[in-house]
Order: C-alpha cells, then sequence, then structure tokens
C-alpha cells in the first residue's frame, strides 16, 4: 500500500474514530455492528454461497479471526487493526487493493471502517450471528424508577432510555388507555359503558380488569385471527387466473377459535402444520391443516402441473420459514443463499416436508379442490352443542319417569297390531336367511362382519366393512323372506365413513328380480345405470365423516313399486374405507307390529332376533338370566318400559318424538355441513431432488434429498419423524432459537407498532438488529417458559408501564429517537383497515358481533370485479349482500385475491396472494376520500347520530356524547366550540335544504329510526362523519 | 410549560396554518410539504412519512433520461406478432404442412395443443406493407399505427419463459411470475415520486373490447405496489361510476358543507397537533386537503368536452364512448399533460386460439386508430420526446395452427420465445426494427430482447439504473429486472 495514502487515510479515521468514540457507549458488538457491514458489503462474494466465492475466502465464519492468507499475512489479527490485512483492505486509497472492488457498486462509509478497526481492537470478538443461537434468559437489570415500572419489561426498556439519558412518559390518561388497549385486543373501541366503568373504579387492579375482560371477549380471537391470516394468505378465492371461489374459511374458524381458547402456541403450530399426521387426528386437527392450503393455485387452460406442484411447494417454505424461523428460504430455489448459511441443498431438504401432499396442481376452478373435509362452522358446532344437551336432558326425564314405573311382568304374552309405518330392520349383524352372498371389485371376495373396539358398530354386535381402492361392493340377492315395498316407504342403511380415508362415493343397489335400482352419494365415479334416472339417482353428497350417518332411500326415487319384492341388496363404493349397518325399510305394510307386555317373553325374543336393538341391550339379552348382571337387568328393564311394553310406551311417547326431533336436527345439520381444504400425505413420499438453476423439469437425479432442517439451526429431537410432524415439533423444541423469538417480535408489533427487531420477517444476518436484544431474548424465553401461553404474552405486553406510557411527543425524545424505537413514549399511529371499518360500525350500532362463519360481501363499488375478472369466474360478478352481512367485521368480508375488498387495500392490507407479516402504514388522500365518503362510513356516521340523538340533552351534552364515543376522552371547550359552529352551520343548511337531507338520509341500507327531524338527523350525520374523520378518531394513542 | 418550547414543530404549525378563507393556502402547504427542485409545488398525492414530500427514494434520476413519462398500452392476451408486426411470406408456400422438429426442438407447449398429432403452419391471411419512409412493414390490420411507422421502433425478438397468462402477464408487469411483486409503475412511483399534487403519480385505464368476452383475466398485482408501500400501487381512473374511488361527496352533502367539515376538521387537528405534538397530524391535513382539491381535478381531467374536434376526430369516433381503448388514449395523452409518471391502458380479449381472423380484426379496429392518434398528437404537442410509448402483450402467437386449419381461418396457441412490441418517443430511436426472427416467426436469430432486457430499457429512458432502483424485503435488495435483464443500447436514441 502506498504509505502517503495511508496515512492520509489513517489521519482522516483518526478524526471519525474521535467523533464515534465520543457517540459510542459501550463496546463494539460483533452481531451489532460488524456482521451488518460485512453481510451487506461482503458476504456477496465471501459469503455462504460458495459458488460465488472469490479467492476461497469466507468472511462469515468465526475463522476469519486469526485466519491465516495464501498471500502471507493475517486476516484479522485481534488486537492490532493496523496488522489485519482485512482492515487493510477496505481503508486501502489504492484502487487495486481497495475492498469492496469499485464495480462491486458497495462501498463502506467511513464510520463503518472505523467500527472495523475498533472491534479488532478491542480483540475482534466473533459470536454467531444473535438469532441462531438458542436464547437464554437474562438477568432483569437492576433499574428503578419509582413508582413507574410494572413488570420486567420496563426494566429493560429502562435501561437503554437511561443509556441514551432519555425519561420515559407518564401514563397515558385512562380514556386514552380503555381506548388504546381495547383497539390493540379486540380490535374495537371501548362503549361509552365501558369507558365510564373504567373511570368510576377506583379500586387498584382496575386495568387489570379492563384487560381480563378483553381477554375473554370473543372479539379477542377475531382480532388476533387477522394478523395471522395475513401471514396464512387467507383469501376466498384460488388467487390465480380465473380466481374462482375457494372454501376454506372454517380454517379461518378454527383460528379464531384457537384464540379464543387460548391455544398454546406450539400446539397451534403443530395442528396448523401436521394436524394430519398426529395420532388418531380429531376433525379439528386436519381443519387447522388449511394453513398450507391457503397459497394461491391456478387451473389455467395449458398450465404444467408439476411446474405448479413446485410452485405451491416454494410458497409453502416461503410461508413457513417466514412465519416461524423470520427467514427468507426463498432465494435459494436458484442459488446459494448469498447471506444466511442455508445452502442449496438445504432448501430442497425443506421443500421435501411439503413435496409428498395429495393434492392436484391444478385446483380444477373448484370449490373444494381435494383433499377436503366436512366440519361444523362455529355456529354449526353450538347448535349441536345444544342439541346434545337436549337430548341429554330428554334422556334424564325419561329417566326420572322410569323411576316412577311401577312394572311387573304379568308373565303372558297378547300382540296388537298397529297400522303405523314401522320401522323393519333386515340387515344386522348378518344377511337375511336364505341370501346368497357375494362380493366383487376391489377390498376382498369376502363379506366382512366386524366388531369389538377396533370398529364402530351401530346395532347388534358387527358392522360390515370394506377398504376398497376403487370400485367394490358385498351384496346378496335370494333372501327368503323379502321386503315388499308400500307406496310411500323410504328404504335405509347407516354409514360410517373414514374420517382419513372417505370414498368418493357410497351406492346402495336393490333388488327386486333386476339391479336397477340404484341410488348414491358422492361423486358420479360407478358407470351402472343412467344418470338421473331411477338406475342410478344421486342422493346427495356424502355424509359427514367419522360418526355414523342414516342414508334414506323414499322408494319412488329407485323406481321400486308397489308390491315389488326386494330380495336382494348391495352396499357398493368407489374407494376409501366404508362401515355399513343396520339396514332396511320403513313401511305401511301390514304385517303388524309386535307390542309387548310381558318383559321376559320380550327378552327372549330379543335374544333369538336382535335386529334394531341396540348393541349393548341385545348382547343383555342373550345373556343367560342368571348370568346377568344387575346393570344389564336393568338395561332391558329399561329398554323394554320405553320402547316396546304396550302399556308404559305411552308415557314415553312424547319425550322419544322430541329425543327423534333433536337427533334429527343433528342428522340435518351433518348434511349441511361446509367443507374446507385441508392437508394430506401420499403413503409413500414422493422423492424430492435438488432442481437445477431452481427449474422444476430439470431434477438432479444424482442429488435426491429427504427431508430435513437447516444444518445451522439446532437438530431435531431423535424422536422426531422426517416428515411434517417432525418439522412442526422442531420448531416448537425448547432449544429452537428462532420460533419464539420471531413470534413474540410479530406480537409486539401490534403494540408499538414496530417490532423489536424491525425486520419482523427477516432474522437472518440482513434482518436488523434488535431494538432491544435482551428484552427480545427475555420475552421468547418467558413464552416458552408460560407454556406457549399467547394470552399471558399479551397480558405481560399491555401490563407494562412502557405501553401504558402517554404518546405525546417530547421535544427531547424526538430529537434523540425519533422513530420512538427506544419507547420513550406510547405508541402513536394510524389504526389498520379493519380497525377502521369495524370501529366505525361499531360507534354507528351497527356491528353484527356474529363470530365464524362463511365470508360476506358488503358494500363495495360497481364493476370492480368485472373490470378484471375473466369472463367465466365465478367470481366476476359481485353480487351484494344484505342486511346483517353488511356490518360484519372486516374479517369476515369475501377477499377476491385479484381484486381485493378497496376499503382494506386502501388502508395497506396486503392482498393475500402470499406471506406477509408487517403491513406498511401510508397516509394518502385516497384514505381521505373513503372515509369521507364510502356509503359505509357514511352509513355509519349516521348510526351514530342517531344514537346521539336518541339521549335527550342540549347541544353541548350530546356533542359531548358523540365525541367521546370516537375518541373516549371529552372534548376541550375550544374543541366544544368548534363543533358546535359547525352544527349550527350544518343545521341551517339542511333546515333550507330538506331535499338535501333525505337524500344524505338514504345512504346505506340501515333502517333509520322512526320520529326523528331528518334535517336534525342530517346535521348530525355530517357531524358524526367529521368526528369519525378526526386525526384522533383513526389513531390509536 | 409553553408547548411552542416543547414542541418544536410549532413553527411549522404557524406557517402551515396560515389560513385563506376558503381553506388552508396552498402556498402554506406546498412549504409544509416542500417543493420540487422544478419550481412546482409536489406535496404528494398519496402522502407518505412525516416529512411528506415525494421526490421518491432516488431524488433524482441516476443519469439524465430523455423520457418523463411512460404511457403503456397493454394487450392483455397475446396479440399474433406475425398477423400484426412480423411478417413472414415464405410461409404462404408451406401452408398445412407440419412445422419442422428442427424448428420446434422438442420445446415445451401448452397443455392446450402438446396432445395436438400435428402442428401445421398457418401463414397469416393479412398483406404486410413497408411504410414510412423508414418501410418497416406492418400488416394491413394496423393502417393507422402504419402511419406512424417513421417514428416507432418495432421489436420482433422479445422473449420470455412464462407459457400461460396469468404467470407471463404478472412477469411482465413485476418481472416475477408469481404474484407478491412491484408492478412496473409501482417501481417508478416508488423511485421518482410524482409530479401532479394532484393526481395520483400512476395510472390505470382499463379499456372495453370488441372481440369475444371470454377475454383473459387482469389482476390487481399488475398494478399493485408489492412489497413497497401501498401508496405506490396505480390507481385505476373509471370510465363509469365515480372515475376514482370514493371522489365523489356521498348524496346530500354539497361541496360547501363539505368544505365547512374539512375546515373544521383542519382546526379540530390542529388542535390535536398543538397537544400531543404528532407531525403525522399534519401530513393527514394535507392529505385531506389534497383529497378535496383531487374531487375538482379529476372531473377536470376526465371532461374531455373540451378537446377540440379535429383532436377528437384524429382518435376516431370511438373516441366518444367512454371507456373505449380509443378515448383510453386520449385520456392518456391528457394525463401525460398533466404530468402523470405512469399511465398504463389495458385492453382484453387478444387471447385468439381460433376464429383468429374474426376476432383480431374486431381487436385490431379497437386499438389501431386510437394508438396512431396518441403518437401523433403527442408529437404534435412537442410531448413525444419525453413521453415513452409502449405497445406490447404479454408473448406471441404460434406460427402453427390450434384446431382446425382452413384457408380462410386459424388459432394460434400461446408463444413464449419470440414476439413484437412496438415502442415511440422518450429516448427510443424512431424509424427501426430491431431483432430477427427466423421464418418460421418461431425462434429468435439475432439481437433477442428478453422481457427483463424491455423494462431495464424502458427504466433506462427514464434516467434510472434498473440495477440500482432497489428495495430491500425479507433481507434482500430486489428490484424490477431481478437479477437479470441488460440496456438494449441500439433501441435507443
Amino acid at each position: 500500500m502506498n504509505t502517503q495514502a495511508r496515512c492520509l487515510s489513517l489521519g482522516l479515521l483518526f478524526v471519525l474514530a474521535v467523533s464515534v468514540q465520543a457517540h459510542a457507549e459501550d463496546r463494539i458488538d460483533y452481531n451489532r455492528d460488524i456482521r451488518p457491514i460485512l453481510s451487506d458489503n461482503c458476504y456477496k462474494c465471501h459469503g455462504p454461497d460458495g459458488n460465488q466465492r472469490q479467492a476461497d475466502l469466507r468472511l462469515d465464519v468465526a475463522s476469519i479471526v486469526g485466519h491465516r492468507l495464501e498471500s502471507g499475512g493475517t486476516l484479522i489479527k485481534a488486537q492490532a487493526a493496523s496488522e489485519s490485512v482485512l482492515f487493510e483492505r477496505v481503508s486501502s486509497k489504492d484502487p487495486d487493493e481497495l475492498m469492496p472492488p469499485r464495480d462491486s457498486g458497495n462501498s463502506l462509509t467511513a464510520r463503518e471502517i472505523v467500527l472495523l478497526k475498533r472491534w479488532i481492537d478491542q480483540g475482534a470478538e466473533w459470536k454467531g450471528h444473535w438469532a441462531f443461537q438458542t436464547p437464554v434468559q437474562p438477568v432483569v437489570p437492576g433499574v428503578e424508577r419509582k413508582g413507574w415500572q410494572a413488570n420486567p419489561i420496563d426494566a429493560f426498556v429502562l435501561a437503554r432510555l437511561q443509556q441514551k439519558k432519555l425519561e420515559p412518559s407518564p401514563e397515558a390518561t385512562r380514556e386514552t388507555l380503555i381506548r388504546r388497549v381495547s383497539y390493540d385486543l379486540t380490535g374495537l373501541p371501548p362503549s361509552l359503558d365501558e369507558i365510564d366503568h373504567f373511570l368510576a373504579d377506583q379500586k387498584p387492579g382496575a386495568y387489570a380488569r379492563v384487560v381480563d375482560r378483553l381477554l375473554k371477549s370473543s372479539r379477542y380471537g377475531e382480532h388476533m385471527s387477522r394478523f395471522w391470516l395475513d401471514a396464512a394468505r387467507y383469501g376466498d378465492t384460488h388467487g390465480l387466473h380465473l380466481d374462482n371461489e375457494r372454501s376454506i374459511w372454517p380454517y379461518r374458524d378454527w383460528v379464531i377459535k384457537a384464540f379464543n381458547a387460548n391455544m398454546p402456541f406450539d400446539q397451534f403450530t403443530v395442528e396448523q402444520l401436521a394436524g394430519d399426521l398426529l395420532p388418531n387426528p380429531s376433525l379439528s386437527q386436519l381443519v387447522a391443516t388449511g394453513f398450507n392450503r391457503c397459497n394461491v393455485t391456478t387451473s389455467e387452460g395449458g398450465a404444467i402441473a408439476d411446474e405448479y406442484r413446485f410452485k405451491y411447494g416454494v410458497d409453502r417454505v416461503e410461508t413457513t420459514s417466514t412465519v416461524w424461523l423470520g427467514l427468507t428460504m426463498g432465494c435459494v430455489v436458484c442459488h446459494e443463499h448469498k447471506f444466511d448459511p442455508i445452502p442449496l441443498e438445504e432448501f430442497y431438504k425443506f421443500l421435501a416436508y411439503f413435496n409428498s401432499l395429495t393434492e392436484k396442481a391444478m385446483d380444477g376452478n373448484a370449490l373444494l379442490p381435494p383433499p377436503t373435509l366436512k366440519v361444523p362452522s362455529i355456529e354449526q358446532e353450538k347448535e349441536l352443542a345444544q342439541l346434545r344437551t337436549a337430548i341429554g336432558r330428554t334422556r334424564s326425564t325419561i329417566d326420572k319417569l322410569l323411576e316412577a314405573v311401577a312394572y311387573k311382568d304379568p308373565g303372558q304374552q297378547k300382540e296388537v297390531k298397529s297400522a303405523k309405518a314401522r320401522q323393519v330392520v333386515w340387515i344386522d349383524d348378518t344377511p337375511p336367511a336364505g341370501a346368497k352372498v357375494m362380493a366383487s371389485g376391489d377390498g376382498g371376495t369376502r363379506w366382512a362382519w366386524v366388531g369389538g373396539s377396533d370398529h364402530p358398530v351401530h346395532s347388534g354386535k358387527l358392522s360390515s366393512y370394506r377398504k376398497s381402492a376403487g370400485l367394490g361392493q358385498h351384496f346378496f340377492t335370494g333372501a327368503k323372506n323379502g321386503l315388499t315395498v308400500a307406496a310411500g316407504d323410504t328404504l335405509f342403511a347407516w354409514v360410517h365413513l373414514d374420517i382419513v380415508d372417505p370414498p368418493q362415493q357410497i351406492m346402495l343397489q336393490f333388488n327386486d328380480g333386476t339391479w336397477e335400482h340404484r341410488a348414491y352419494w358422492g361423486k358420479d365415479r360407478i358407470p351402472w345405470g343412467r344418470a338421473n334416472t331411477v338406475s342410478r339417482r344421486r342422493r346427495g353428497d356424502l355424509p359427514a365423516r367419522g360418526e355414523w350417518v342414516r342414508l334414506e332411500v323414499p322408494v319412488e326415487q329407485v323406481g321400486l313399486k308397489p308390491g315389488a319384492v326386494i330380495n336382494g341388496w348391495a352396499f357398493t363404493q368407489f374407494g376409501g374405507a366404508v362401515h355399513w349397518d343396520t339396514a332396511g325399510i320403513v313401511t305401511t305394510n301390514g304385517l303388524g307390529q309386535r307390542r309387548w307386555e310381558s318383559l321376559a317373553a320380550w327378552t327372549s325374543s330379543v335374544a333369538k332376533s336382535s335386529a334394531g336393538i341396540p348393541k349393548d341391550v341385545a348382547t343383555a339379552a342373550r345373556t343367560a338370566s342368571d348370568k346377568r348382571s344387575a346393570q344389564q337387568a336393568q338395561l332391558l328393564r329399561r329398554h323394554f318400559l320405553v320402547h316396546a311394553c304396550r302399556q308404559t310406551t305411552r308415557t314415553f311417547a312424547p319425550r322419544l318424538k322430541s329425543l327423534a326431533a333433536a337427533e334429527a336436527r343433528v342428522v340435518a345439520i351433518n348434511k349441511a355441513l361446509p367443507s374446507t381444504l385441508v392437508m394430506r400425505d401420499m403413503p409413500k413420499p414422493r422423492q424430492t431432488y435438488v432442481l437445477k438453476r431452481g427449474q422444476y423439469d430439470m431434477p438432479d437425479k444424482t442429488r435426491p434429498v429427504q427431508p430435513d432442517v437447516p444444518a445451522m439451526l439446532p437438530r431435531p429431537r431423535g424422536d422426531a419423524p422426517p416428515n411434517r410432524l417432525g418439522l412442526a415439533r422442531w420448531l416448537v423444541q425448547p432449544d429452537h432459537p428462532l420460533t419464539s423469538r420471531v413470534t413474540v417480535n410479530r406480537i409486539w408489533q401490534q403494540y408499538f407498532g414496530t417490532g423489536l427487531v424491525r425486520t419482523a420477517e427477516d432474522f437472518g444476518s440482513q434482518g436488523e438488529w434488535p431494538s432491544h436484544p435482551r428484552l427480545i431474548d427475555w420475552l421468547a424465553t418467558e413464552f416458552i417458559r408460560s407454556g406457549w401461553d399467547v394470552k399471558a404474552l399479551h397480558r405481560l405486553i399491555v401490563s407494562s408501564a412502557t405501553y401504558r406510557q402517554s404518546s405525546a411527543f417530547r421535544a427531547q425524545g424526538q430529537e434523540a429517537d425519533p422513530e420512538n424505537r427506544l419507547l420513550w413514549r406510547g405508541p402513536r399511529y394510524r389504526l389498520d383497515a379493519e380497525m377502521l371499518r369495524d370501529g366505525a360500525l361499531a360507534i354507528g350500532g351497527l356491528l353484527v358481533e356474529r363470530l365464524g362463519g362463511k365470508s360476506v360481501r358488503p358494500y363495495q363499488p360497481d364493476g370492480l370485479w368485472r373490470a378484471v375478472g375473466y369472463s367465466g369466474s365465478n367470481t366476476v360478478k359481485f353480487v351484494q349482500d344484505h342486511g346483517q352481512a353488511l356490518y360484519r367485521r372486516s374479517m369476515y368480508t369475501f377477499w377476491k385475491r385479484t381484486a381485493a375488498p378497496p376499503t382494506m387495500l386502501t388502508f395497506d392490507a396486503p392482498s393475500r396472494e402470499s406471506c406477509v407479516v408487517r403491513r406498511a402504514r401510508t397516509n394518502t388522500p385516497l384514505q381521505a376520500l373513503l372515509l369521507l365518503n364510502d356509503v359505509q362510513f357514511v352509513e355509519s356516521a349516521r348510526g351514530m347520530a342517531q344514537r346521539i340523538l336518541s339521549e335527550p340533552g342540549s347541544d353541548k351534552h350530546r356533542l359531548v356524547r358523540g365525541f367521546r364515543m370516537v375518541t373516549a376522552r371529552r372534548p376541550r371547550p375550544a374543541e366544544l366550540r368548534i363543533l358546535a359552529e359547525t352544527l349550527a352551520l350544518h343545521r341551517r343548511e339542511y333546515r333550507d335544504n330538506p331535499e338535501a337531507a333525505t337524500r344524505l338520509l338514504a345512504v346505506g341500507e340501515a333502517k333509520i329510526s322512526k320520529g326523528v327531524d331528518a334535517g336534525e338527523l342530517a346535521a348530525w350525520t355530517v357531524l358524526s362523519n367529521l368526528l369519525l374523520n378526526l386525526d384522533e378518531a383513526i389513531s390509536k394513542s | 410549560m409553553d408547548r411552542r418550547v416543547e414542541h418544536p414543530f410549532a413553527q411549522n404549525r404557524r406557517q402551515f396554518f396560515g389560513r385563506t378563507a376558503t381553506g388552508i393556502g396552498t402556498a402554506a402547504l406546498a412549504a409544509l410539504l416542500q417543493q420540487d427542485s422544478s419550481a412546482a409545488a409536489v406535496p404528494s398525492i398519496n402522502g407518505g412519512g412525516p416529512a411528506s414530500q415525494d421526490l421518491g427514494v432516488m431524488g433524482s434520476t441516476h443519469f439524465s433520461g430523455k423520457a418523463k413519462r411512460v404511457i403503456y398500452l397493454f394487450m392483455s392476451g397475446a396479440p399474433s406478432q406475425i398477423d400484426l408486426l412480423d411478417p413472414k411470406p415464405k410461409m404462404k408456400a408451406m401452408f398445412d404442412k407440419d412445422l419442422p422438429d428442427s424448428i420446434r426442438q422438442g420445446q415445451r407447449l401448452t397443455t392446450m395443443t402438446s396432445g395436438q398429432k400435428r402442428f401445421p403452419i398457418a401463414p397469416s391471411i393479412y398483406k404486410f406493407q413497408k411504410r414510412g419512409e423508414c418501410g418497416t412493414e406492418i400488416s394491413e390490420l394496423f393502417p393507422h399505427i402504419g402511419s406512424i411507422a417513421d417514428d416507432l421502433a418495432v421489436v420482433r425478438t422479445v422473449h420470455t419463459e412464462a407459457i400461460n397468462h396469468d404467470p407471463a402477464i404478472t412477469y411482465i408487469q413485476t418481472g416475477a411470475q408469481q404474484p407478491g411483486r412491484p408492478s412496473m409503475g409501482a417501481w417508478l412511483s416508488y423511485g421518482l415520486g410524482r409530479s401532479n399534487q394532484n393526481l395520483p403519480g400512476f395510472v390505470v385505464l382499463h379499456s372495453t373490447w370488441s372481440a369475444k368476452r371470454d377475454a383473459q383475466a387482469l389482476y390487481t398485482r399488475l398494478w399493485g405496489a408489492g412489497f413497497l408501500p401501498s401508496r405506490h400501487q396505480g390507481v385505476a381512473l373509471r370510465s363509469a361510476g365515480d372515475p376514482v374511488l370514493y371522489l365523489s361527496n356521498p348524496a346530500g352533502v354539497s361541496a360547501a358543507t363539505r368544505r365547512q367539515t374539512l375546515d373544521a376538521l383542519a382546526k379540530l387537528n390542529q388542535r390535536q397537533f398543538q397537544a400531543v405534538g404528532d407531525p403525522e397530524i399534519n401530513a393527514r391535513i394535507a392529505q385531506y386537503e389534497m383529497a378535496y382539491r383531487m374531487q375538482t381535478s379529476v372531473p377536470e381531467l376526465t371532461d374531455l368536452s373540451t378537446e377540440p374536434k379535429h383532436i377528437l376526430d384524429l382518435y376516431g369516433p370511438d373516441v366518444k364512448k367512454p371507456g373505449t381503448f380509443a378515448a383510453n388514449c386520449l385520456l392518456a395523452r391528457r394525463l401525460a399533460e398533466r404530468n402523470v409518471r405512469f399511465v398504463q391502458v389495458f385492453i382484453r380479449g387478444w387471447d385468439q386460439h381460433g376464429s383468429l381472423p374474426r376476432d383480431i380484426t374486431m381487436m385490431a379496429r379497437d386499438v389501431d386508430q386510437g394508438a396512431a392518434a396518441l403518437v401523433k398528437d403527442l408529437k404534435q404537442r412537442g410531448m413525444l420526446d419525453d413521453t415513452l410509448v409502449i405497445w406490447g402483450g404479454e408473448f406471441g402467437r404460434t406460427i402453427y395452427c390450434q384446431g382446425k386449419l382452413t384457408a380462410g381461418n386459424y388459432g394460434r396457441d400461446h408463444h413464449p420465445r419470440c414476439f413484437s412490441v412496438w415502442m415511440a418517443g422518450g429516448g427510443i430511436k424512431p424509424g427501426i426494427v430491431y431483432g430477427k426472427s427466423d421464418d418460421f416467426c418461431y425462434n429468435i436469430v439475432e439481437n433477442p430482447v428478453h422481457i427483463h432486457d424491455l423494462n431495464a430499457s424502458v427504466l433506462h429512458c427514464l434516467g434510472i439504473d434498473h440495477e440500482r432502483l432497489t428495495f430491500r424485503f425479507q433481507g434482500r435488495d430486489f428490484r424490477l429486472t431481478d437479477v437479470h435483464g441488460k440496456v438494449i443500447g441500439d433501441l435507443l436514441a
């Protein structure tokens, strides 16, 4: 190096060194200060990517310190910058020597060079990237500020503030606090009653009680879900090409329920990533896997399946790694990661976790591209629970009535006939006498009767079972006593579809000499007969899985004429595993129905033929009377008295009727269940290969890979299976350095607008250094220690003094830390899109607080879908909903991904086409136009005006009330004066112009309360519109 | 404590609230929001952070570019270059002959024709003529565009990897086939900001079309901001209803009433600023004022009644029907006059797999006169020098026939290997043909232009180095041209 140049540069550096020194409060930290410099400027050529590496020199590893160069010299000599080649090269004045080279487009600032020098001189202590090291719970700093701190968060914040000689802010007013925490925990403003209650609560712990109330509200789960749905890229359409509707909202319901039930985050993780791979997964766990079915899909004519299967896999890797790891694995598709140590092969190993799904690459533009699952909505689930309660109650009434019955066996038997329709069970535990039993197709040549604890049985002892890869059936003909059909009769059979392996189609066939009487459910895969005729009649969708469902076939539907005698019956299926049981007819043909008087006689009859009798009752009947337990005897007596005994059945009939009605409703609900998209793996995993240059059609067959996690992170526990379940469990194992940090950071971001790590999506070496490194580690470890308790984490944050600070700006803080990264004041920024709309609806008294369910289509300007949509798409035409659907929370608004709701997009909501964990926050005139003019907001203003006018009082009283509705606080006198003046102007306007008032009040579909003066309501509507547009109204403060 | 001492912003506030009778003075507003060096006041139409000036991240261009703005006429569905811009006379003799394997080279086809037994050659039934002094050959379907041949650079060797509409159109507009990246207009808004205080910097116009109804879809992502702040997304100017969403006051709210609201709102927000000192409040007040001004400036913009007859005649009879391509071309000129940086006119209906002659005739009639008129109109106003006009689709179409081939009828499948685009003005060399495709219009013989190269060249015309306009997202510096793209120097004037 040119000596003179070096002298000059060192001279300059000396000056800079002094100035940097003056600002430095502590030691240079490799991770905070040095790694970003090297990562930004050097890693491209001297980083993890082996293909790009120059001079075989790597600067992202510990061995840089003390590394002897081939050219002689030491790269970095601890405590001696002047003897370190690295420093020499970056500070060189010789263009041929200078690093980074000029043509690289990178260069170090003088300040960065000084930092490098000081770091080397201080001993060049190297550390692995902070976020890749398992966090150890840091000691809470021993700082103190009397009467300010509320919990350990505050100690960490205070310690940083004190370093910068900044004062924290005092606690915000109660009005501000309750508004802030209500929006933050539920996405909605507090009501006036809630505000008044809090203001009046002078007992200690008032704030904690508010927090508890909010955490218990169902609105909490909705609010938390919508952040998660941005990350999950949830939408109601496929997102590509035709952009047809897709049904995956039951997954959204699942997320809401999980948050409301405070599901621990580790469970939340495992169920969404791998619920289907858990042992005996519940319905709910299967629904959870919708997370990775939310990605955009296509069925564009001409598209190539392999290409899209790969794209979907990449999307799932990107989303999973962004959400849990805070890492960007997407760029490793084509090349080695430039900044983080994730080699190409490891990307494909990660991809392999998602490469064995059964889904088809082309979604068929279908509402429900398989695999899918039927599942009750939140409301159906609630009704089912109520029905179950009612059923239980009726049963206990029956029990009580039974106790009162004094029955004595008369020992004799009399038969009574009934002309009412009755049920004849024909097939139960065995085919009818004389039947010639056969089986054909896939799934074995036997009619398998099964029972015991491994199989579901509906009645009697056994059910019949078949598992089939394609078409398979068992059947009989030639039954001796055939079923004689009467007009209006209904055939029935009970079926139980496997929860994991359901068939595509099931069919019942009846033989009265020919087999041309068929009814089926599900897809039309079995070709026999003619479609839509008695020889192949569709009776509906497949029934719910995992439970017994009664199938019914009115005889007319399959062309069985009165007098026909059924001698054969076939149970047919296409694919899947199916149990059948209890089949027969509900008939009016007059064979007569036996009514019993003697328990003993009845019991011995049941012992001989238990058709239609519950399994346990039948077993008891078959047990010899001296071997019967007291319990069994009781069971028999009970069944006899309730169902068979001539003298007592009348007492029970009405109860049985309501029981039957409730049970029928259960069946009806189960029939109407919505479906949702879920994940399932193929039985044999698909082999994954490294793809050359990321090209889907260029697998490198010499490089097959197995599912595995990036090697730079801790290994999965020994028992972790090499599939998504293993991946999910690995993510939440306690030594995982990223999941907990990334999660607490995202939650922190919800409260303060910016995460402790600003780049919430990137914790890699290009991510930002945390503002409070020890705080994020403390929160992350605390989160794990609490058992991943999400509500506890939210409570911890909102209870901190840091969160409760006033958000007023102070010159001192603004100067030292304009972005408030050190948290010298409370958060103040514009509310998110959903909070704005939901808040206006709530204030206008319009919000419909209905939990969960299918998406709705509230107001939207005409033509937005038409302008972009494919004419053949089923979402090209927007049809607005009416009534309650207009006033649901925004998270339920139908999300067409190629033309997302303008109310949301205008306020920075993402398009939901890909995973987003951090929204921008802009401030535009289009937002002003929307808040002032959109029907939804004008209608809310009118609702608000009606509410204001509904209470008697002076203008002043009413203005105060209106102001409090949007800001929670009382207006200052000057503010009140401005509002009163404006109101007077509006009053004059609408008094002089009643026609304008009428037109304004006609905006929106909500009803206007009667007896209100139109001019007065119009004036107050415009005033409310103003209040809803106040900066304070649209900001969290 | 004296609040003015407590809040250093109080100075600004005073200056700001030098109000006039009609509200906040524009001068004060502009002062607060800072001014463009070009003396035009540039408070952002779309706002921003606390310091709300809108010069874009670049502040100024990387180097001086000839183009100040772009009008992109986007032909969605992919027009047939063979019938419009790239004559293949030798194909006449090869009617219904099979496309030689040596030409196809086993390249991948869409699954729409990959099952076809034959790939018979369908020559264009349209005549090409040498037009203008430059003699560029242009199809008889484009008589008006032919008349501006001397202003055009026809690029016959644009190519892409995407073979289906959704990924291809997303690719050419955002530089990536999968959704999530910012569109070209959003990049420009981010990089260069906007230069009209009362209009958005990136405007999108959708056109009606005459060919069959089931045209390929568009997606808001094509003018979306991707991971850039959403204020950079394109604003669709609609031909029916409010031209800009929510522009009109609610029924029964007069302009005077709205002014009262805004005055009171400003006063109340000002008091709030006094109390809490958040500079974002001032930005908010400014945005509300700009919204108010847009309520005047946008209707004024879309009102074509002030255009003289000879101008309307230039654009043809369609210009009087709102939403037609011709009407949108005239609107695009008016937007260019108002210095809107990026105008994108979309028209759909070019996806002609079958009955191509019938549909292409209608589509050509839809776009020909309007597009040519736009170039002529800009030129006569001296604006073509700094306005770049681009005409093109997302890929090309095959020489071989899809479906049944007859002497007068044929269809063409998607063809990403080469297609044609024309450009005019804004630093593009006029009167040239660039690139050469083979006799089958299947492969490129010389001077390929990848869509990344095309985009890099467009940015270059605007004075932007496509490698330096970047945005860090998820730890990586992203750009419109991904990690590719080279400027095609021979295209530049």
